[in-house]
């Protein structure tokens, strides 16, 4: 394709994206305005973005975005290790391979929330219960991806280290690691979306401060427009969160 | 029974307007088996998909029994290069294909499909899928296939590429039984040598780009034939004769692909 | 290492496995009852198995199953309607595919579940409201692999096809559809064990509905052994459905 081609289709794909961005907005106010809808399901564009504008501008809401944030690292540090740690063993060697890695395989796909009465009698009603499940969580996608990674590395790579005759360590950094770098980011990737996810319901179910708690707290208070914007503001932080850990990926791949 | 006239096509990428075809003039009469042979990077399958309707926007005309064609045509069956069996669909259903496309009764079309499967020799075969098939055994299915819809003229484009030589060879056998069995104005687009002297009552051989007509050379070798006619001496001196006209479109073909590989380097 | 040695080594393993969870749960039982582990924290493994049997006949557990299932059918008939048709759609219009794509991918990323205080104000503490988080949890996957299976065909099937003549339609349904097949499984697969996830995930929290609402009631009512009791029956449940998703897609894919 030549290059007035590609020019125009990055018109016209930047035409349909404005389109649809428009018509659903405008679709939205309209609703908004006709009263259709019970008073505030859909509140107007203008009320979500001044309650984007007071949230953002409130230090309240930093300091929650801050504990919440916390507790997502913390659990992920918690099960990350943990994780990979599994992964690695399970990934290395057959036997245990054979003996645990269905049981981790299955758990992985249930859903962990049902988990936090358990975590709450553990850990307490604070930070410890919502670290727990973010780590639970994270736990799983992280091991598998480990072990499945240590799995794919190319017999022929590690006969290449073999035969230059690599330490030990040398073999583990600058071929077994590398050469699993992509299923580990990837397994990275998958595992901070599940800790957001885990860590955040909890705040919902039970809690006093954090992004989810003021996400229940606007429901309870019937502050549409606030809820609107928290969940506009922590789907753009998680996404962000989501490419950033790609690019990292990419941009140490060249 | 087909008739090329004038044809020329350019294509327009990035390094500016390629002539992949150009001016091609040929006629091949009912019962003919003609092979075009030509480097690769010439045109051939350029050429193939232009006779049979896939691509458009074209110098001149394709002319069946003396009618000029646009696009797809019944009288003209396609049997592609590439691994193009269904995946999803049984020895069976996949020579069927055709027939459930032109809306024939279930009983019928299998029944039409079987004679079809025996004829490339796959009895035995036709509940199986592709993926348990060698990549012979899937090339006599997709021949299968486009025999089915009975086409006047078939039309294949380097069908045993993929194959090792004595696959190749055995096929080769079977292609021509069948065709002289059917009758099959037959036009195949290959590089390979033995295959178009093997198979063909003519041989067109092709420059490398633009792609033109450079010699035409018809096969005296008795009918029927069969793959014990590489080891004759006039086999030999038809595949000496070709080799002489190909070699130098074909070593133009290999410096070309070298100054590009030069080319994209320094443009880095 | 001949095969049987193969096969018993791999049983020795299983066999190993399950021994050492049997085990592992032994001596946590022992450690309680000699008070190392406190039984109001973690109660004994043997009155977790005994409160099974009892959850199972006294909390409606037979109704409640019964009702998360009918929640799973829906969100996946959704799913597997909406999600493939909106999949074809993106395939079809290539100018809205390169428009849209990255937003469902991104949409993937995104922690849908955390919506559901907002379907609860739209659809009120129903099963509708269920079924819609479980369809939007499990509704990117769907489309991104519909999308990928289709535009995945080999060109040279869709050359067949034209050689063939067929039109527009027959080239959909005899062709791209069945070619994307094996990848549209995979991505209902995923959609369904998010859907699932999500669905008990929201009856538990929004304490409604079938078996995530029993937990939800059992730790409420300081039922120790019925709560782990009734999560460990969660789990199983669970882990029969994703077996089952498993089983299902590979049966279904064709032989490719």
């Amino acid at each position: 394709m030549n290059q007035a081609h590609a020019a125009a289709a990055t018109r016209s794909v930047t035409m349909v994206r404005t389109v649809i961005i428009v018509a659903t907005l405008a679709a939205w106010e309209a609703l908004a305005l006709s009263g259709l809808l019970f008073r505030d399901v859909v509140p107007s564009l203008q009320a979500i973005c001044s309650a984007v504008f007071r949230l953002l501008t409130a230090a309240d809401f930093y300091f929650n975005l801050g504990v919440t944030a916390a507790e997502i690292g913390v659990a992920l540090i918690i099960g990350g290790a943990g994780g990979l740690a599994v992964g690695i063993l399970l990934g290395a060697n057959r036997f245990l391979s054979r003996a645990y890695e269905s049981l981790v395989y299955y758990l992985g796909p249930t859903p962990k929330i049902i988990f936090f009465p358990v975590m709450i009698m553990w850990f307490g009603v604070g930070s410890g219960s919502k670290i727990a499940m973010g780590a639970i969580s994270c736990f799983f996608p992280i091991a598998i991806s480990a072990a499945s990674g240590i799995r794919q590395i190319d017999r022929v790579l590690i006969r290449v280290g073999l035969s230059f005759r690599a330490s030990t360590w040398q073999m583990a950094t600058k071929i077994y690691l590398p050469a699993m770098r992509g299923p580990l980011v990837n397994g990275m990737r998958l595992g901070l979306g599940v800790a957001i996810i885990g860590t955040l319901l909890a705040q919902t179910k039970l809690s006093n401060r954090g992004l989810g708690y003021l996400i229940i707290q606007a429901y309870s208070t019937f502050d549409m427009p606030r809820m609107y914007a928290l969940i506009i503001v922590l789907f753009m932080l998680a996404v962000a969160a989501n490419a950033l850990i790609g690019r990292l990926a990419r941009s140490r791949n060249s | 029974m087909l008739e090329v006239n004038r044809i020329s096509k350019r294509f327009t990428t990035s390094d500016g307007v390629i002539p992949a075809v150009d001016d091609i003039s040929f006629a091949i009469a009912a019962g003919e088996f003609v092979s075009i042979i030509g480097p690769s990077g010439c045109g051939k399958s350029t050429l193939f998909n232009i006779i049979g309707g896939l691509v458009g926007d074209y110098e001149g005309q394709v002319k069946v029994s003396g009618d000029i064609i646009h696009g797809t045509h019944p009288a003209i069956g396609m049997v592609f290069q590439e691994e193009s069996t269904f995946p999803w669909r049984t020895v069976l259903d996949n020579v069927a294909f055709p027939l459930e496309i032109s809306g024939l009764a279930t009983s019928e079309r299998l029944e039409r499909a079987q004679h079809f499967v025996s004829m490339v020799g796959l009895e035995g075969f036709e509940r199986r899928y592709p993926a348990e098939l060698s990549g012979g055994m899937r090339q006599r299915v997709a021949l299968a296939r486009t025999l089915a819809s009975e086409p006047r003229i078939l039309l294949m484009d380097e069908p045993f590429a993929a194959l090792d030589e004595q696959t190749r060879l055995l096929l080769g056998d079977r292609v021509l039984q069948i065709q002289q069995q059917l009758r099959q104005t037959t036009l195949l687009i290959t590089h390979n040598l033995t295959e178009a002297v093997q198979l063909s009552d003519r041989v067109l051989v092709m420059t490398y780009r633009p792609g033109k007509l450079k010699r035409e050379i018809d096969i005296d070798l008795p009918h029927p034939r069969d793959s014990e006619v590489v080891s004759s001496d006039a086999f030999g001196r038809y595949v000496a004769e070709i080799w002489h006209d190909l070699r130098e479109e074909a070593s133009r073909g290999i410096r070309d692909d070298e100054n590009r590989v030069l080319r994209a380097r320094s443009d880095r | 290492m001949t095969r049987a040695r193969f096969a018993n080594s791999a049983m020795a393993a299983r066999a190993f496995g399950i021994g050492s969870v049997v085990v592992a749960l032994g001596v946590v039982e022992l450690l309680i009852r000699a008070g190392l582990i406190n039984r109001f924290i973690v109660p004994l493994p043997s009155e977790i198995a005994a409160a099974v049997p009892r959850i199972i006949a006294e909390e409606n557990v037979l109704h409640r199953f019964w009702q998360t299932t009918q929640e799973i059918l829906w969100a996946s008939l959704m799913l597997a309607g909406i999600g493939i048709a909106l999949g074809a759609l993106l395939y079809r219009f290539r100018v809205l595919r390169l428009a849209c794509e990255t937003w469902v991918a991104a949409m993937a990323a995104a922690p849908i579940v955390l919506m559901y205080p907002l379907f609860l104000v739209i659809f009120g503490r129903s099963a509708t409201t269920i079924v819609m988080m479980g369809f939007a949890a499990g509704l990117a996957p769907v489309i991104l692999k519909t999308v990928e299976g289709l535009s995945g065909t080999r060109k040279v099937l869709i050359d067949v096809a034209r050689s063939f003549r067929l039109n527009r339609s027959q080239q959909f349904w005899k062709v791209l559809l069945p070619a994307a097949l094996p990848s549209v499984f995979v991505g209902l697969k995923l959609g369904l064990i998010f859907a699932m996830i999500n669905i008990v995930g929201v009856e538990f929290l929004i304490n409604f509905g079938g078996l995530g609402q029993l937990i939800n009631e059992l730790a409420e009512r300081y039922d120790l052994p019925g709560t782990y009791g009734a999560i460990c029956f969660v789990v199983a449940v669970s882990i029969v459905f994703f077996d089952l998703t498993e089983r299902i897609e590979r049966w279904l894919r064709p032989i490719q």
